[in-house]
């Protein structure tokens, strides 16, 4: 039958270790989606502006990049990151750093291209004016098109952002203490999986629920 | 130190058969996975926007709870939470037959089913609902508008964006290996461990997908030029 | 074609490997200042996190107490302990990727693997058995053809069983915790480990009068600790490490502490190991 009891006796190490990542252990759910969300949102504008450069030394290298990252899995990609750097680089790198690299190059991908697709939906007519006008490429880019770009792809980035937030799981693979892993550790000793894994979908839901009400309501500012 | 390349590990001993081993069950449980998603993508995907609230509700409730949890928390809730609850009899059959398999395979199938039904729902919403009202008035209740004439057109609509999500699904597989699916990430892991050869056997196995990944993707394109609708063609994301 | 070009040009990235800085283990470790060991997190009473969530265990202590002054004192400066998770699928990876410098969990030292690391002194002997539910069929290897059989993926235990029982049904596990419980839900009939590893699962195991271990010993396991080939220095220190615990008698306090009667998974140590270790403590 339904146990809460290890909910309750166990939540505050699911939720302040997990996700939050305070605690005994290097974790937190949170500590890493931040920064991989910021840093792979701001790789990803290079990456998709560079698809769009007209010179094919650029745009070549970023479509392999792209092309490469999303047709592997992200769980390849984290154990190349896991065993192979360190070997290549002859330098060990902590779990975190694994997860947060291999998040953020993985996710720059498909960043790269929503940016891609945001930006080439602004219309023709608006570069063509703010040439007209005597903007160079760089600088129509950074007021004219990029403005009006993000906010075309603010929908899509949102959804970008809670899936990478929801791929923060996969961390726990190479024994990050996020709050999957920290479901697991409690799991093992207790054996109540039901009620732990019930418990930590719904804490991510309601994390990844909210980011998107947030994001609507900032959507409905913007527009 | 350089490292020294033995690609030969990959196809001498068990390393070959294991890789194939690996593509034939990443395959099955994606084929599999797949039509779960599909299945419960269009049934639901359809149910958000006919006119009843209860059908609404419940299709929403799916979509939002399933697609907002990570797909590894639920191969652990399938895997381990869920047999828990099913009678002796049901529970004993399935872990004689490969227990795990259809844990991943439910995980894969409920988890994508909620992603699909929102490229399908976009797919709907893109037609214009003249479409529906001539239908209705032609005579053909609302299932039947659905079904011979809503969907269809969705679906040839939202094919791009639904080619994506299956090839999200391929990819996701390899989130199976942590319930002990021998799929294709599973394997690489396996070479690894018995030759020590991580660069051959990780190469081995991103290889493999690139090529799965391009192939569909391939296949697809020349799909979706075939069945584009002009003047109607969904720009999915 | 554009697809192809990008693994072409992954591939060709990682061809061409970068040169190595030649750094033996200890000089990294005076540098840093950090020793970096893998250690389990589900194996009591080796690795493990107990109830009160802190990561505990005797290869821990052995680290803390016996190597860690070793290698303190032949640096001339306090050093930090690090822990990370390793598994038997990782671990010689974490290793050779210089993830971490000591693997002190529950390793067997075996031929094959010498190959790929090196090992200290044996510190715990111990040998293969099963775990079933109380009642099982199952009384021993020659019992598991046709069952169902849990392992964790990489161990020795799981190569043996490939090899002696072919038609036994593996399901190899990422880790312990996840392969006992598989056989707590009865995805399978068995589990095979170490005979100490499965006793230390029972003692920690929500009822342990539910679970027995049972099958004579299939295989010799003699634990040890692993470090990077050709990295003498840093093993003989580590050896010293050891053999000065074994003399000084701090082995055998935190032999009592996790494996004495009230310790935590109860594990007798017979005369015969107790001389064998002894005698590996060469003279000063």
């Amino acid at each position: 039958m339904l146990d809460l009891s290890v909910i309750v006796n166990n939540w505050a190490f699911l939720v302040v270790q997990g996700l939050l990542g305070f605690g005994g252990f290097t974790g937190g759910t949170l500590r890493l989606a931040i920064p991989a969300i910021v840093l792979g949102f701001g790789l990803g504008i290079f990456i998709g502006i560079a698809r769009l450069a007209r010179s094919g030394w650029i745009s070549l290298p970023a479509t392999l990049y792209v092309e490469f990252f999303r047709g592997v899995p992200l769980v390849m990609v984290i154990f190349w990151i896991w065993f192979i750097i360190p070997q290549l680089l002859r330098l060990p790198i902590p779990e975190y750093g694994v997860a947060l690299t291999a998040f953020v190059i993985f996710e720059a991908a498909y960043f790269g291209e929503i940016v891609r697709a945001g930006i080439q939906s602004v219309a023709r007519g608006q570069v063509e004016a703010a040439t007209a006008l005597g903007l160079t490429r760089p600088q129509s880019m950074r007021f004219v098109v990029l403005p009006q770009a993000i906010r075309n792809m603010l929908p899509s980035l949102v959804t970008q952002m809670i899936v990478l937030f929801k791929d923060t799981s996969l961390a726990s693979i190479i024994g990050y203490v996020d709050l999957t892993k920290a479901a697991q550790i409690v799991d093992n000793r207790e054996i109540r999986p039901f009620e732990l894994y019930l418990f930590i979908a719904v804490v991510y839901f309601l994390c990844t629920y909210s980011m998107s009400r947030i994001a609507a309501r900032f959507e409905h500012r913007l527009a | 130190m350089r490292y020294e390349f033995h690609w030969a590990v990959l196809w001498s001993g068990q390393s070959g058969r294991w890789l194939l081993q690996g593509l034939a069950t990443t395959v099955e449980l994606s084929a599999l996975g797949w039509v779960l998603a599909a299945a419960l993508g269009i049934a639901s995907g359809a149910m958000r926007t006919v006119p009843w609230r209860p059908l609404r509700a419940l299709a929403t409730v799916y979509v939002e709870f399933f697609r907002n949890v990570p797909l590894l928390v639920w191969m652990f809730f399938w895997y381990f939470g869920v047999p828990q609850l099913l009678p002796e009899v049901i529970r004993e059959w399935l872990f004689r037959h490969g227990a795990e398999f259809w844990a991943g395979m439910f995980a894969l199938g409920v988890y994508h089913g909620a992603r699909m039904s929102e490229v399908i729902r976009g797919g709907i919403q893109a037609i214009p609902k003249t479409l529906f009202e001539a239908a209705v008035a032609m005579g053909l209740t609302t299932f039947q508008a659905y079904r011979l004439v809503i969907v269809p057109i969705a679906l040839r609509l939202s094919l791009p964006p639904a080619t994506n999500e299956s090839l999200n699904l391929l990819k996701n597989s390899s989130v199976a290996l942590t319930i002990s699916v021998a799929e294709l990430t599973f394997q690489t892991r396996q070479i690894e461990t018995y030759t020590a050869r991580a660069l051959e056997a990780l190469t081995a196995g991103t290889v493999i997908y690139l090529v799965l990944c391009v192939g569909i993707a391939a296949i697809m394109a020349r799909v979706e030029h075939r069945f584009a609708i002009p003047g109607l063609i969904a720009r999915g994301g | 074609m554009r697809q192809l070009l990008a693994a072409l040009f992954a591939l060709g990235f990682v061809a061409v490997a970068a040169p190595a800085l030649a750094e033996t283990t200890l000089e990294k470790i005076s540098g840093t200042g950090v020793l970096t060991v893998g250690t389990r997190r589900g194996s009591p009473p080796f690795g493990f996190v107990n109830k009160s969530n802190e990561w505990v265990g005797f290869s821990i202590d052995l680290v803390e107490q016996a190597i860690k002054p070793a290698i303190e004192r032949k640096l001339g400066k306090a050093i930090k302990v690090e822990l990370k998770e390793s598994t038997p699928a990782t671990r010689i990876p974490l290793l050779t990727s210089n993830q971490v410098d000591l693997i002190a969990e529950t390793m067997t030292d075996t031929r094959p693997r010498r190959e790929s690391v090196d090992f200290s002194l044996t510190y715990f002997v111990t040998g293969a058995q099963f775990l079933v539910k109380k009642g099982s069929a199952i009384h021993g290897i020659q019992d598991v053809a046709g069952r169902r059989v849990a392992a964790q993926q990489g161990s020795t235990n799981a190569k043996i069983i490939r090899e002696r029982v072919p038609t036994a049904e593996l399901r190899e596990f990422p880790d312990q915790p996840a392969a006992f419980q598989a056989l707590a839900q009865g995805q399978v009939q068995a589990y095979t480990n170490d005979g100490i590893q499965l006793a230390g699962l029972k003692a920690k195991a929500p009822r342990p009068a539910e679970w027995e271990i049972v099958g004579d010993f299939y295989s010799y396991e003699p634990y040890g600790m692993a470090v990077r080939k050709n990295d003498s220095d840093f093993r003989a220190v580590l050896n010293n490490g050891l053999m000065e615990a074994i003399e000084s008698g701090l082995y055998f306090g935190l032999y009592e502490k996790w494996f004495g009667p009230k310790g935590e998974v109860p594990y007798p140590l017979t005369p015969e190991n107790k001389r064998f270790l002894l005698m590996q403590v060469v003279p000063k």
